[in-house]
């Protein structure tokens, strides 16, 4: 009798440190989970502004300056062709 | 532990509740049950007992602290945890938006995250040293605005300055000034600029859409109301506005201002069967991040919020009306050679013909009085139910906001009906006009203007309700005749022919009424162009608001002359853009 007292309340206090275990860890783990959150939500803003950026650097008027100094100019008829060619010999290619 | 002592017995669980101590009555009780032969218990007994007592209690206190002592080490190696407090309090309601995109996905507007600039004037030690230290960053911060700001000392929030600059904020911070703090907050940015900046509209302060497509989507439930800055997560606003065809329009109609010398211009672009804007521009433009430039009178939006008379423009409209009765063909004969007096006005033609014009030559030699004498064969009531039936009689509304509506001429007499034929005397808004117009060359279905690009019209038309509102004989006429303006050489329009693509229109040149009567030189010129003319996929219309005569256009200041060559050089830049290929049929 008295050895299953002993055992029942060795297993007692295991259980309780391994609860209180359990629960530091919950707890470790949601602040992880907070944290990741924060990071997600920091990655979000940051991928609104670059989109913004983005946006900004690659508008037509900006491109359009940065493409006329490479020597690019807007396309022009001559540079389309229907596809499937038809008939290759009257294309544009051929020429 | 309770359940299992509930199942064996009373008197055992009355020995585990008081630990290993065994009492007199329960010892009795026990040695009783188990061998009944009670022994008084011997010191030695007793000595052994409280050991294993000592033991047990020794041991259990030495785990405790023992467990203690490891999470003390372990905390102390893992860092202590940051400290957090949740402030629930709905301090300032701001309201998360989503992006709005153009037709291919290209943002137009989005929110950003922005640190403000507050300020807790019962912290703050010295309102000088902030006043005389903070514009060194923001130079448009007077040291005047800053003192009124911190002046009240028994405040706890003050507001500096809203959406900082990430390089602003972190030489403020740098300045190390007490008293002062950020906070993100959300804020709209406009990353185009100024284009298409009358269609988006703007927000406040809070970022609570106050015009255009960004009043659209307050309006459609889009907005969620926030704390702090948490962007939203909804997909975003598609537009039928294609930036590529928005940028080349926009940038050939300040070309053409600059070569006209005109004050203002207008342009748009629209799918002539959908009624989608695949490109509208307002110049002088708006930048809808820019506060101050929404109350420049210069820079209203002159497709939507205001009315003008069109002038001959709307001879496609007389035309169109006069074909659709039946009583009249391309090729009715018309007898302009007398100008046309009604009510004791005269009406006459800059350029008489001297000779009867078929309808179709009145129309490519824009000739009053025939459009005139047109008008006057169907009548006032007519002319009237045919303006109801193709929408320019009645307000109209776009996603964009209401549209300016159209100025009715107070008495609908016959003198009316004439100028009206010509495009005085009725007021409307580009808009409105091209909507119109758009159903006259589309084979008839009626076509109300979206910015949307998947909104409630494409399903419309995807599924066949298309209202008729002329026969699709008389849109096929309008057709021929709005092509053989440009393609024939006999025409007004014949400048805004393009190398490779079949390209119809209409010019007006429409003196502006001003004080007292019409202004002689102040005009405006428009072109309403059309194109492919094989299959009308697109109409444009492009205005020009006071040009001057140059020497590129021979002194004059008419749309054929200015408007006209502006549409061909914008259709030969958004023909590839638009995905059309260019053909060269068309030479």
């Amino acid at each position: 009798m008295r050895i299953l007292m002993t055992v029942a309340v060795f297993a007692t206090l295991a259980s309780a440190f391994a609860l209180y275990a359990v629960n530091y860890e919950t707890r470790g783990l949601a602040e992880e989970v907070r944290q990741r959150e924060q990071k997600i939500e920091k990655a979000h803003r940051d991928i609104a502004i670059l989109k913004a950026e983005r946006a900004h650097l690659s508008r037509p008027e900006r491109i359009g300056e940065h493409a006329r100094a490479l020597g690019l100019r807007p396309a022009t008829r001559d540079q389309f062709v229907a596809y499937p060619l038809t008939d290759p010999l009257q294309s544009n290619v051929a020429r | 532990m309770a359940p299992a002592n509930r199942s064996t017995g009373n008197w055992q669980a009355h020995r585990a509740s008081s630990g290993v101590i065994i009492t007199p009555g329960l010892s009795d009780q026990t040695l009783n049950r188990g061998t009944h032969q009670p022994a008084p218990p011997t010191a030695h007994d007793c000595r052994r007992a409280s050991r294993i007592r000592a033991l047990i209690a020794i041991t259990v206190m030495g785990l405790a602290f023992l467990a203690i002592g490891g999470q003390l080490v372990r905390l102390a190696l893992q860092g202590q945890n940051e400290q957090h407090i949740a402030m629930s309090a709905p301090i300032a309601t701001a309201f998360a938006r989503p992006d709005i995109v153009d037709r291919n996905g290209r943002l137009m507007a989005g929110d950003i995250v922005m640190q403000s600039l507050v300020a807790d004037p019962s912290v703050v030690l010295d309102v000088e040293e902030i006043s005389a230290k903070l514009p060194t960053v923001l130079p448009d911060l007077s040291p005047d605005r800053i003192r009124e700001a911190l002046s009240d000392r028994s405040k706890r929030f003050a507001w500096l300055r809203r959406g900082l600059s990430t390089a602003e904020a972190k030489q403020i911070h740098n300045l190390g000034l007490p008293g002062l703090d950020f906070r993100p907050e959300l804020r709209r940015a406009y990353p185009l600029g100024r284009s298409a900046g009358h269609i988006l509209g703007f927000v406040d302060i809070d970022n609570k859409g106050l015009a255009g497509i960004e009043a659209y989507l307050d309006k459609a439930n889009s907005v969620e109301p926030v704390h702090g800055p948490s962007l939203s997560a909804r997909p975003p606003l598609r537009l039928s506005l294609d930036v590529a065809v928005q940028f080349a329009l926009e940038d050939e109609l300040s070309d053409a201002m600059r070569r006209y010398e005109a004050k203002a211009a207008s342009g748009i672009v629209m799918d002539a069967v959908t009624g989608a804007v695949v490109a509208a521009v307002s110049l002088p433009g708006l930048d809808p991040g820019i506060a101050d430039e929404r109350f420049e009178k210069s820079r209203v939006d002159r497709l939507t919020a205001g009315t003008y008379e069109l002038g001959s423009v709307f001879k496609t409209i007389t035309l169109a009306m006069a074909l659709d009765s039946g009583r009249v063909g391309p090729e009715s004969m018309i007898d302009v050679r007398q100008q046309l007096e009604v009510d004791g006005y005269p009406i006459r033609d800059g350029h008489p013909a001297g000779h009867p014009l078929t309808a179709t030559q009145v129309f490519l030699k824009s000739s009053n009085v025939g459009a005139g004498m047109l008008a006057l064969a169907q009548g006032a009531d007519n002319q009237k139910a045919f303006l109801e039936r193709i929408g320019l009689t009645t307000p109209m509304a776009t996603e964009a906001g209401p549209v300016a509506p159209p100025s009715l001429p107070a008495r609908w007499g016959d003198i009316e009906t004439v100028t009206i034929s010509y495009g005085h005397g009725l007021a409307v808004s580009p808009l409105q006009f091209i909507a119109a117009s758009a159903a006259l060359v589309n084979g008839g279905h009626k076509v109300t203007p979206t910015f949307l690009r998947d909104g409630d019209n494409a399903a419309g038309y995807a599924a066949g309700n298309r209202i008729q509102v002329i026969r699709p004989e008389t849109s096929r006429a309008i057709r021929d005749m709005m092509h053989a303006n440009v393609a024939s050489g006999l025409g007004t329009g014949a400048r805004a022919a393009v190398p490779g693509i079949s390209v119809g229109g209409k010019t007006g040149t429409a003196e502006i009424a001003g004080a007292g009567g019409y202004r002689e030189k102040a005009v405006i010129s428009s072109f309403l162009g059309v194109f492919p003319m094989e299959e009308p996929r697109y109409v444009t219309l492009v205005s020009l608001f006071e040009p001057t005569g140059t020497p590129e256009t021979g002194g004059e200041i008419t749309a054929g002359r200015n408007a006209a060559p502006a549409t061909a050089r914008i259709i030969e830049r958004i023909v590839p853009l638009l995905g059309l290929l260019p053909d060269k049929k068309h030479p």
